[in-house]
Formats: structure tokens, sequence, C-alpha cells
């Protein structure tokens, strides 16, 4: 198997996941500008407050936009390229997921690339965020321009770490089946919950985002540097390894589980 | 009746999944938990207004709780599922008014709701953050009307909603839209006087401040029962929008041949 | 039970299934209070056994009908050998691997359908299902156009070439599932259920397709069906799967014999005719046709005579021989017994 055939073959599902979609244009254009406003509600949300009050905890406007903006990001990537590892409950369900079984790609692969979901409203908004917390932050010093790469770099690895949980979560699924109230969990409510920093919260739920949901890697420790250069650049390196490890463990279970399917009908 | 019995199966439906939504509830818990927290935090070095920490903990906890009435309601009522499964000609050829139908349908799970998310989510947050009973039972009761008005213009709204799927065959967006308008302009996070002004203008004009925000200030004691005249005026606009609504429907179906 | 697989022993195994098991776990549900959430928190599980020790081989170019009612484990059994299920014991070999082991390279080698869903891509022209196919399997754009072209004819697929799967037809479906599964040329073919739905026109083109696979192009196919007909006229052998385990195997004939259904003789006579029994008694009734042997009629009215007899047991020249005897016989008609009760029987 060379590299060759996997990357022909992941264009050429990708191609073909995007012209399905196109067969539905108007829903995906309305989809997309109510995405973009869903998601600028939600952070006005947090802006009104902040305006009116100033900071919180010694975080600003731009930086509390800067660990929203990050996290909307690494979701973004994330849910496009595994969007169906998000929707396993489906598979499981209705019993697709023997379909997939029988192809001769690895079963993630064939999940993966059932369905890219191109999220050009939530890029927009979290692009947007982005660059209006970003060039505030610079205005003022307090960040330079090496923030820049810094940022990208934190935002791939932050997908990766949100993959992992997503397919931990959805592995999961093989033993329970429904995994719509788990994921509310360990992905939406541990998401928003690092939408702000983590220094809001009391000991014990910090630590839960930090250790079992490690979603407080993807935006707010990094930032500690990043932001505030706080401790060293190695506290954004280090993450690299760290979300390496949670692909490893992620993977590890995920194959564990399919070993554990009971197809749906007997 | 047969609206009770409509009813009642839509909350013995939800019975069979208790444990799953108990395990949501602790989802949702710690939603408010959170909203909770980043209000101690700025209230860490300033006053909130009227209300001081305390009174904001209070407020987001009861606003969190009373989602579930008013906020998280079945996307469309159904009515997008059933125009996709062609369902929508029988319920159309039904003795029953649709929109009478669907709203029984919904008052049960509503009803559910209350018992099974709203009373044991907001339970939890009296011990969690040892908050008190409103002192006078008029109080308890005008808070009462009027989340059950809430949630009469909630299922309303979802009608409207529902309706437009016969149009558009997709209407779950609307459904996420009139839902981020309810965290932005029902005071579901921010109280509404808060908001900057063109906001409050907005949001007074659009009957979402009477799903929570006017609730919540009644149950938390900052308001009167007066306000309770708002709530009632909505309801009427929407009876009379949704009977509309169901008479373009029914054309609409008659047309396509259901 | 072995049946008559002796003409084949010489040809190369190509399925070979021994001591497989697979049990499901099911948590057990909780009454009374809290039930659901009691559910969610206890590992209290029942054990279900859905295929108890099955073996069997299947030789290449085998044509082989996999029986049994719902829930007998036809399906279980499927998923195990095309990899999707891990047994809970036993061994699975497709053509000498383990698909258990070796899910992908087996993959590479089998064409799977599922009647009851599909593999094509939902919302795309059924076209492009085959281009991604193609890539998938690495079939060279060369075989590709090739066996295109030939499936196309045999399953008249240009006619809907260009139209998005869920627009097709469920004949339409059918058709292009199974030359889908056809496009990277497998050794062997896994048909769940293929004509479930199909109005009897497309049965029989499907019918036909797989007849043709499996005499010219040699491939072995294995199918589950709940339509007897696809069994009786697919099929040089069948299995029986009931309660997950298997009750028959062999030659469809050694199946009708084995159960011994009888055969319906209706017997018309010109005119008056005497049976040789008192008047009066109640039929059915047992008659004797030597020593040993004996035969039953059934009903008699006043110009036919309804006889049933075991073929196995008694020749039918020694009933016609008796039968003229009572009477001027003016028309024998004589009925096999319908396959769909010799398999009720089995179950």
């Amino acid at each position: 198997m060379s590299i060759k055939y996997w990357l022909d073959l992941y264009a050429v599902l990708i191609r073909s996941s995007i012209r399905s979609r196109m067969q539905y244009k108007l829903n995906f254009m309305l989809g997309t500008v109510l995405a973009a406003v869903i998601q600028i509600a939600e952070f006005l949300m947090i802006a009104i407050v902040l305006n009116k009050f100033g900071a919180v905890k010694g975080w600003s406007l731009y930086e509390v936009g800067y660990l929203f903006a990050v996290m909307t990001l690494s979701k973004t990537l994330y849910r496009t390229f595994a969007s169906d590892v998000h929707h396993l409950e489906n598979y499981l369900t209705t019993g697709e997921l023997d379909q997939l079984l029988t192809r001769p790609v690895p079963i993630l692969m064939a999940l993966m690339s059932q369905n890219i979901r191109l999220m050009p409203g939530e890029l927009l908004q979290g692009g947007a965020i982005l660059y209006w917390s970003m060039h505030g932050l610079m205005s003022s010093g307090q960040i330079h321009w090496i923030a820049l790469p810094y940022t990208v770099f934190v935002i791939f690895t932050g997908a990766i770490i949100l993959f992992s949980i997503g397919l931990a979560t959805a592995t999961v699924g093989f033993w329970i089946t429904r995994i719509n109230e788990l994921q509310t969990l360990t992905e939406d409510a541990a998401q928003t919950a690092v939408r702000y920093p983590l220094i809001l919260y009391p000991s014990w739920l910090r630590s839960i985002l930090l250790v079992v949901i490690p979603v407080g890697f993807v935006n707010y420790v990094p930032s500690l540097f990043i932001l505030r250069g706080e401790y060293g650049s190695w506290l954004v390196y280090g993450i690299a390894p760290l979300a390496g490890l949670f692909l490893y463990l992620g993977l590890k279970f995920w194959k564990f589980g399919l070993t554990r399917y009971q197809s749906t009908g007997s | 009746m047969l609206y009770f019995t409509l009813a009642s199966k839509a909350y013995a439906r939800n019975l069979h999944y208790r444990g799953a939504h108990m395990l949501h509830n602790i989802a949702s818990a710690l939603f408010g938990y959170l909203y909770a927290c980043i209000w101690i935090g700025i209230g860490q070095d300033r006053p909130l207004g009227e209300y001081g920490v305390h009174g904001m903990i209070g407020y987001i906890a009861f606003t969190q709780a009373s989602l579930w009435i008013s906020g998280f309601i079945t996307n469309g009522l159904g009515i997008p599922q059933a125009v996709r499964t062609g369902q929508i000609s029988l319920d159309l050829m039904r003795p029953v008014h649709l929109f009478v139908l669907c709203m029984c349908r919904e008052w049960g799970q509503i009803a559910y709701q209350f018992v099974y998310k709203s009373l044991p989510i907001y339970l939890l947050y009296m011990l969690l953050f040892s908050l008190t009973l409103p002192t006078h039972w008029t109080t308890l009761l005008y808070s009462l009307i009027a989340l059950a008005s809430a949630a009469y213009m909630s299922i309303c709204m979802n009608y409207i909603i529902g309706a437009t799927s016969l149009w558009t065959t997709e209407s779950s967006w609307l459904y996420w839209v009139n839902h981020a308008l309810i965290n932005l302009l029902a005071g579901f996070f921010i109280p509404v006087e808060w908001l900057p002004s063109w906001l409050q203008t907005i949001s007074w004009m659009s009957p979402y401040p009477y799903l929570l925000y006017v609730p919540t200030r009644i149950y938390l004691g900052y308001d009167q029962s007066a306000s309770l005249i708002g709530s009632l005026a909505w309801c009427i606009v929407f009876t009379l929008l949704c009977l509309l609504v169901t008479v373009i429907v029914r054309r609409k179906v008659e047309v396509q041949g259901g | 039970m072995k049946g008559d697989i002796k003409e084949m022993s010489h040809a190369q195994p190509m399925i070979e299934v021994s001591g497989l098991n697979k049990q499901f776990r099911t948590p057990v549900v909780k009454e009374g209070r809290f039930a659901g959430l009691r559910t969610l928190f206890t590992r209290e599980y029942r054990m279900k056994e859905a295929v108890k020790d099955i073996s069997f081989t299947i030789h290449k170019g085998d044509f082989v009908g996999y029986i049994g009612p719902n829930g007998a484990g036809k399906s279980t059994t499927i998923k195990m050998l095309t990899g999707i299920l891990h047994p809970s014991s036993g061994e699975v070999k497709i053509n000498g691997v383990n698909p258990h082991q070796q899910r992908r390279q087996v993959a590479k080698r089998l064409g799977v359908v599922f009647g009851q869903r599909s593999q094509l891509w939902w919302d795309l022209p059924v076209k492009d299902s085959y281009d991604i196919l193609a890539h998938m399997y690495k079939v060279t754009a060369q075989d590709k156009e090739k066996r295109l072209k030939e499936l196309g004819e045999l399953l008249v697929l240009k006619e809907f070439w260009l139209t998005p799967v869920r627009k097709l037809s469920l004949g339409q479906r059918m058709r292009a599932d199974i030359a889908a599964s056809m496009l990277h040329d497998p050794d062997v073919l896994f048909l769940d259920e293929p004509t479930i739905g199909l109005d009897v026109t497309a049965k029989r083109s499907i019918r036909g397709f797989l007849k043709k696979l499996n005499s010219e192009y040699g491939k072995t196919i294995l199918l589950t069906t709940h339509d007897m007909d696809d069994i009786e006229q697919l099929c040089e052998r069948v299995m029986v799967i009931n309660h997950g385990e298997l009750s028959y195997e062999g030659s469809i004939e050694n199946l009708r014999d084995r159960i011994g259904l009888p055969t319906l003789i209706r017997v018309t006579f010109n005119g008056a005719y005497q049976l040789p029994v008192p008047d009066g008694l109640v039929l059915p009734i047992e008659v004797a046709l030597d020593a040993d042997h004996t035969f039953r009629i059934v009903e008699a009215n006043n110009r036919e005579v309804h006889i049933e007899a075991n073929r196995q047991q008694v020749k039918a020249m020694d009933i016609l021989r008796l039968i003229s005897g009572w009477g001027e016989v003016a028309d024998i008609h004589m009925e096999e017994p319908d396959f769909e009760d010799v398999i009720h029987r089995v179950y």
C-alpha cells in the first residue's frame, strides 16, 4: 500500500463527498450563512458582557476572543475531516457500518471519507474573531508577529486532540450504541467550557478539563505562553507529543472497540 | 380527552429514555455551572447591578432550568419529519386541527422535560449554590404562569418553523437560529437591560424576553405580575399567526396532492 | 448429514468454516423505579447464542443457498464470513486467509451485496460510485472499462447510468449494486437476500445474471434468501440453519427425499368406482399396498379420489395397478411436493 494510493483514494472520496453535498446547493448556502449567524451570536453573548464589565479574572475581551476563535477553528478542522466519526451512532443503529467493513480500507478511513463537511460559516466566524482579537493584541503590543505561526500550530494540534476525544467517545458506542448524551458531555460541554479561561473554574473542574477530557490543551494552555509569555515556548511545543499520545490512545481504544462490534440484527 | 391522551402518550414515550436523559442532565447542569462561574469571576471585582453575584447565580440557575421548558422543544414540532415521510397529509386529514394535534404532543414532551430535566437541574443548583425558594406563594404562581406562556409561545414559534419545511424541506437551520436568538435576546446569559441599547430595542420588539427573562425576573421578585400582560399579548398574536399558517399549509398540501 | 459433495471433492476449497460460534451479550433490562438508570450502570448481561458450532466447506465454483427462518443466525454467519463480526470461537478461511486477522486482504477478493442496503453513494450518479470503487479496489482504468462494458450489457445499466442512486427503483438499485460488487472481479460473492422486495421480472433478471456469473465466470456464490424459487432455480446445494445450528447440508433432491413429503396423486374415474374400504369410514384412511407398504386416501367425491404416497417407499406404478381395479380410470395427475413445504418441514 503506497502513500500515493491512499492520497489518490482520499482525494477521490473527498471530491465525491463534496459533489454529493453540492446536490443541495440552496441548503448548503443557507446553512453556511446561518451557521455564521449562530456562531457570532454565541460570541456576542460573552463579548457584550466583557465589553460592559472590562475583564474577567485578568483576561481581557481580546484574550477571551482568542480562546474562543482557536477553539472554533480547531473544532471546525476536526469536524470537517472526521464528521462521520462524530456521527458513528447513525452507522451503529442502521447497520451501515457493516457495509464499510466489507471494504478493503481501514475502517476509520472509510468512515472519515464518507463525508467531508465543508463549514465555511464556522471558518469565517473563527477567522474573523481570531483576526480581530490578534489585531487588537498586536496593536497594544501584547503579542508580536511570532504569535501567528504559533497559533496556526496550536490550531492543528488542537484539532488532533479534539479528534482523539471524539474518537474515544465514539468508540464507547460499540458497547452502548447510543452515544449522543455522552457526546454532549465530552464534546459539547467540554468544548464550550474552554472557550473561557480555565482560571474561572474551581480546581476540580479545571483538572477534569486538563486530565480526563484534555480540551484545556487545545487553547488555554498554549495561550498562556502565546498571549502572556508565561512558562516558555516548550509549553507550545510540548503539546505536539501530548496530542500524539492522545491520538495513539484513541486509536488503540478504537481498534479494541471494533473487535467488540455487535452488528445489529442477528 | 383526546388532547390529554395525545399529551400523555408523548410523556410516556420519553420515560423509556430516563437513564440516558439523566446523563444528559449532567451535561446540561454543567453548562449552567460554567455560566455561573463566569459571572462569579466577573463579579469578583465589581458589583453586578441590582442582582449582585448571588443574584446572578440564581438568575443563571433559573434560566438554565427553564431552557427545558421554553428553549429545547422538538424541532418544528416534528413537522419537518412528517413532511419528509408524507405523514403530513395524513395528519391534515384527521378530525383534529393540525396545530392542536402538534401542540398537544408537545405539551406532553414539555411536561416530561419539566419533571425529569428542569426540576432535577434546578434542585441540583439549589443545593450547590444554596439558593432559596421565593418567600411568597403568589410569586411561584405568577412565574409558573409566565413559564407556561413561554412554553406556549415556543410551541407556536416551532409550529411556524416546522411549517416552512413544506417549502424548504430542511428547517433545522431555522431551529438553530431561533435558538441562537434565544441565547442572545431572551436574557439567557445576559439580563436584557445589560445589552447594548440597540439590541435592547430589538429584544423588546420581539417576543424573546418573554421566553426566559420575564419569567426569571418574576421568580426572583424583581418584576411584578404586571409583566404577564406582555406574555398574554404575545400568546394571542402567536395563536392568530399559527391559525393563519395552518390555512396556508393546508392549501399548499392540497395543491401538491399530498 | 453430509450430502452429495463427492463430485466436488477434487475442487479447491474456497470457504472453510470450522467450529464457528457466536454469542451476543445483551444487557438485562431492569424493571421498576429508575429502571433506565439502573440498566445504564449495571453490568448484567444475558448471553444469546446466535451461531452454534457450524462447520462446512464450499468449493470453488459452487453455488450454495443458505436458508433458515428469521433470527436463525443466517446474517450472523454471513457477517462472520465477510469479516464484519468477530466469532466467539472457531475459524473462517476464505481462499486460505482468515478474514478476522487479515480483513482488508480478504475484502479485496470478496463481493458482498446486502439486499436491504446499498453500497453505492446515495447522492451520486451510479457511474461515480464505480469510479470510487475502482480506486478503492485498485482496478486499472482499462479493466474498469472492460468490466463495466460487460456488466453494463448483462445488467442493462446504461438506462440509469447518470441517475443518482437515491432515485433508482429497487430493481435498478439491485442491478447496480451487484455490478458494484463485481467490479473488482472477486472470487467469492456473498449475497444477502438479493431479491427481497423485487417484482417477478426483476427477480428473473437478477437470477439469470447470477446463474451466468456462476456457470460462465466460475464465481463461487453463497446466497441467503427467503424466496424458495431462488434456491430451486440457482443452487446446487443448500445449507439449512435453525436456532443457530446447521440442520441440513446437501442437494435439494436429497433434502426433499429426506423429509419424505408425500406425492399427491389425483385420480379421476369414468363413472362409478369402488374403494376397497367399508362405506361410512372417515377419510383419510390408510390402505395396504402389500404386506409392508401403505398409502393414504385423503379425499373422495363422486368422480375423484386424492391419494398421498411417499415415493421413497412405494412405487407409483404399483399404486396405479391397484387403483385400476377400483373402476375405469379416466385421468391421473401427480404433484411433487412443493419446495416451500419441504423447507417448512426442516424448520
